[in-house]
């Protein structure tokens, strides 16, 4: 995460999210799929293949792409489509464009009532005896059950979880680098799915984006660094406020 | 010497004499900035190279000075709600924190009795000059012992004029034992933890006996402690000059 400056001087903080390796592996129809939309799937981060056995290549061999670590489906429309073992590069986002990120949280292995659903426990003195930290009680007198889904001690993190509406302050084309505003869901070096942001208010941002995907032996020449038009660059002089 | 052949022994010429030139010694003292050093971690060192780029190319337009711990600075910051549009501080540096773009530095001062701190950002857009009045390391990394010191060790005059200072001169290292209000202080400088060497303690013997129990002596020799920047720290010297020269 990195500081990141408006050129009126106020501060933001920025995730980067490095592109490594992605490329399309399959498509799947909307018949084949069964869902509303046809399906891409795509896979991210190259990984040895000899820790899997041969059957589970055959994706990646009929794509033409060694084994990949992950590989997620995103809806697709149909003038969307891409062939598969296209590689998928960072340009394929533009600054200003609002995004949203799912990863799997950290996980916290088992964890108490507490920390994992911010119960308030009971106090310290006052007479407690052994009940610090626990639930208290569970469910009424009349209900006579348990409801389902009662928020009780047990594993923590390690799902999968999106930030939404994350806004994409600036686009490194030389080494696949979205800087993406505030934080996002995972450790550090993890693996993450950056998706167009599903939110209403954020439908029409996206102006004029690389559609459907950034070629990256197409003829457009990308500078190095692309820049939201708010971002305070370091090459400008110091901000003044006339 | 024995000699071989019975003829007289070949003739040796002196050792030739070692010349320790004091000059280029010097100057191999460097400084480097120390927000350019990457903390110990997993992160992708990538992440650091392009942070690094950035802060190479605000130094291209902006000129951070050489600073330390102790240094008195003026720092000239853009503030839409002030009359002239820009504000002025002088004080004394007690901290540098933060890597990268993120890197601080907290400037002390006494205004009108009352104690002022400021947390700046190195790399902010905001700030407009940095101006180094004085320069003097001091014997600790971190002055925030001046907090609970009498207020004559941090008034600094705000008008001061910049003290000259001869270039390629080893910067002068203040002794000053700083004298403290009495206790309770905001922390226990006495603790061995805090290593303080700047402080006139004028406590009674036992106190400073008694804070000699919380002592880790262990933690000097503990391996995994161990952080060696000399080999990364050349690297950056390096990458630094050649993108500076630019």
């Amino acid at each position: 995460m990195m500081p990141i400056w408006t050129k009126s001087g106020e501060k933001h903080a920025v995730t980067l999210l490095k592109v490594q390796d992605c490329h399309v592996l399959r498509y799947v129809s909307k018949e084949e799929s069964g869902g509303k939309t046809a399906k891409l799937l795509v896979g991210g981060k190259n990984v040895s293949p000899f820790s899997k056995p041969e059957s589970a290549h055959e994706i990646f061999k009929e794509a033409g792409v060694p084994r990949k670590q992950k590989v997620t489906t995103f809806n697709v429309t149909d003038d969307a489509i891409i062939k598969p073992g296209t590689p998928l590069y960072a340009a394929h986002f533009r600054p200003g464009q609002f995004v949203d990120v799912t990863a799997k949280t950290i996980g916290k292995g088992f964890q108490g009532v507490m920390k994992r659903w911010g119960f308030k426990g009971q106090p310290a003195s006052h007479g407690q005896t052994k009940t610090h930290r626990r639930p208290g009680a569970i469910s009424t007198n009349k209900a006579a059950k348990v409801y389902l889904g009662k928020k009780m001690p047990g594993k923590m993190g390690n799902i999968y979880r999106t930030s939404f509406g994350l806004k994409v302050w600036r686009i490194n084309t030389k080494h696949d680098i979205i800087y993406v505003n505030g934080s996002v869901p995972g450790h550090t070096n993890c693996l993450v799915k950056v998706r167009d942001s599903k939110l209403p208010t954020y439908k029409d941002c996206n102006k004029n984006p690389p559609f459907p995907t950034f070629f990256a032996d197409g003829d457009e020449e990308l500078p190095e660094d692309l820049f939201d038009e708010e971002i305070f660059q370091f090459t400008d002089p110091s901000v003044t406020f006339a | 010497r024995v000699s071989s052949d019975g003829k007289p022994p070949k003739f040796q010429p002196p050792p030739k004499p070692v010349i320790i030139d004091r000059k280029t010694q010097k100057e191999e003292r460097r400084f480097l900035s120390p927000e350019f050093i990457p903390p110990r971690g997993r992160t992708d060192p990538l992440k650091y190279y392009i942070e690094r780029k950035d802060m190479i190319q605000r130094r291209k337009v902006f000129n951070i000075p050489e600073f330390y711990v102790g240094h008195v600075l003026a720092v000239t910051t853009a503030d839409p709600y002030a009359s002239d549009k820009s504000k002025r501080f002088v004080g004394i540096c007690i901290q540098r924190g933060g890597k990268g773009l993120g890197a601080t530095f907290v400037l002390r001062n006494v205004i009108e009795d009352q104690g002022v701190e400021i947390c700046y950002e190195l790399y902010s857009p905001r700030i407009q000059a940095i101006e180094v009045l004085k320069l003097e390391k001091r014997l600790d990394e971190n002055l925030m012992y001046l907090r609970d010191a009498l207020p004559e060790y941090s008034t600094f005059d705000v008008n001061m004029k910049p003290v000259p200072r001869m270039e390629h001169e080893e910067i002068p290292v203040n002794k000053l034992q700083v004298r403290m209000k009495p206790k309770p202080w905001s922390k226990r400088w006495e603790r061995p933890k805090y290593n303080i060497k700047g402080i006139k303690f004028e406590l009674p013997e036992h106190k400073m006996k008694a804070a000699q129990k919380w002592s880790q002596p262990w933690l000097e020799f503990d391996m995994l402690r161990e952080y060696d920047t000399s080999k990364i720290e050349e690297k950056i010297r390096k990458e630094l000059s050649e993108e500076l020269e630019k």
